[in-house]
């Protein structure tokens, strides 16, 4: 048996040289006829108005702050699901097995509960579409 | 034994010579990488159009070859041979990396794919975990190329990207690994070899202990959360054609547009392969070879997408965000919770 790791390196290298492979091939076939007006960025049809990177609101970065909580979390999941059953099948208590694992998820929902108390876990509307939504 | 192995035990190579495994490895991996790449050809410019015009009572292709088939040359020939228009303002380097990325990434999960007895290039004890991560890998491909095209459209389109992934990756890794509770490991063959026991008899058919038959709740969770993952209706925002024209890929042509619409559908399959695998049994089933039955399932997975997408209206992004944090999150978590206590009771 060799090292798994080698073999997914090699698939790797073969999934980069595959899309790679296609734009050589690409290049040898497409023609390139550089014209006036072709390269301008699309916008429905009409002359792009102002600049695509201004300041914009993205709108989730609190849920974004807390998917990194999450996503820790279940990096932390992992390893318990693994040993969960060999573990229960060698004797160990439910107690111990998953007491603990059941106050660490409710810890997190009780975190995940706030920031749904708090507006955190929804699309936040600009002020300006606050406003229209009041004046309706 | 995995594919990797074989091949190198059929060249006479050493497997545990690093440079004479990789060697057996690449050829495993051309194979693999291959077949996948078929399957995509078929179902990408045919297959897909095929089944949407049946949902809606239409004739698709039809005009080359028997079924229509040839059209996946045609298409191929066509879409590789157009033009590239580079756009004004766009980032280079980042521009040409994400179609890369967003192809090849979804490529490297299948390493760890069981798709037959033996045929799988690698077979790592972290095998579900790392099918996870890379599946994962796309969504920077994708921010890359909504940010590089200096597109508004494309922007708004991978920003949705983002918050759609951001949603939906933990109800999905925390209802795999709902699977792991049961198998007690995270290496694939393994979860395949647990799914082959016979769960009851009806009428002296044994029904296997499929994790889709054991858990139907989590599987039901899996699939809609991998439907937000790939991008597909419901969940398909980031593209959402009638409101901001192609999402990420509007500034995309030629052969960048063909990887972008490969890396989709590669990411398609994966997500089959992945359902596939922990909660279909994996290759596994009566006589038919185990590949011809891990065919039948990535194509059943498929087949329900493109259901899926001619069935199912689009859901707002606020509503996306939501169903997601609010619904999938929780009940993935009660989901998790329950599994532990069933299997608690049950060992």
């Amino acid at each position: 048996m060799g090292n798994p790791w080698i073999a997914i390196g090699a698939l790797a290298l073969v999934g980069l040289l595959i899309p790679v492979g296609m734009m050589v091939i690409s290049k040898l076939l497409r023609p390139s006829v550089p014209e006036q007006g072709k390269r301008s960025t699309y916008e429905s049809g009409e002359i792009p108005t102002g600049d695509t990177r201004i300041r914009f609101n993205i709108q989730y970065y609190m849920v974004a702050l807390l998917f990194v909580i999450f996503d820790i979390e279940t990096v932390l999941i992992f390893p318990w699901t693994v040993i969960y059953r060999s573990a229960l099948e060698n004797g160990v208590g439910l107690t111990r097995t998953l007491g603990p694992m059941l106050v660490f998820i409710g810890v997190l929902v009780v975190g995940l509960g706030w920031a749904w108390r708090n507006g955190a876990v929804k699309w936040v509307r600009s002020p300006r579409a606050e406003k229209r939504k009041d004046a309706r | 034994m995995t594919l990797s192995d074989t091949i190198a035990g059929l060249l006479g190579l050493n497997a545990n010579d690093p440079l004479q495994f990789f060697i057996a490895a690449i050829i495993a991996s051309a194979i693999v990488g291959t077949f996948m790449l078929v399957n995509v050809a078929i179902a990408g410019p045919w297959a897909k159009r095929k089944i949407t015009a049946a949902f809606t009572d239409r004739i698709a292709v039809n005009r080359i070859g028997p079924f229509g088939l040839m059209i996946i040359v045609a298409d191929a020939v066509r879409l590789l041979s157009k033009e590239l228009i580079v756009p004004e303002k766009v980032d280079r380097p980042a521009w040409d990396l994400a179609p890369l990325i967003i192809a090849g990434s979804a490529l490297f999960g299948f390493a760890v794919i069981p798709m037959g007895s033996g045929v799988q290039v690698a077979d790592p004890e972290v095998g579900l975990a790392y099918v996870f991560a890379v599946a994962s890998l796309a969504s920077i491909g994708l921010v890359m190329a909504g940010y590089a095209s200096n597109n508004k459209y494309s922007m708004l389109g991978g920003l949705r990207a983002v918050a759609q992934n951001l949603a939906y990756e933990i109800p999905l890794v925390l209802t795999g690994v709902s699977v792991v509770l049961f198998a007690g490991t995270l290496r694939m063959s393994e979860i395949v070899a647990a799914q082959t026991e016979t769960l009851v008899t009806i009428a002296g058919i044994g029904i296997p202990s499929w994790y889709a038959f054991v858990n139907p709740f989590a599987f039901v969770l899996f699939l809609v959360a991998n439907l937000a993952e790939v991008g597909r209706n419901p969940f398909d925002t980031p593209e959402a054609p009638t409101e901001i024209v192609a999402g990420y890929q509007t500034e995309y042509s030629s052969v960048y547009f063909v990887l972008m619409y490969l890396g989709e559908f590669i990411h398609i399959f994966l997500g089959g392969a992945i359902i596939t695998t922990i909660f279909l049994g994996g290759p596994t089933g009566p006589v038919l070879p185990g590949i011809v039955w891990f065919l039948i399932k990535i194509w059943a997975v498929f087949l329900f997408t493109q259901w899926a997408r001619s069935a199912l209206p689009r859901v707002r992004i606020d509503q996306l965000i939501e169903i997601g944090w609010k619904g999938m999150l929780v009940l993935s978590f009660a989901n998790l919770v329950l599994t532990a206590i069933i299997v608690g009771v049950i060992a």
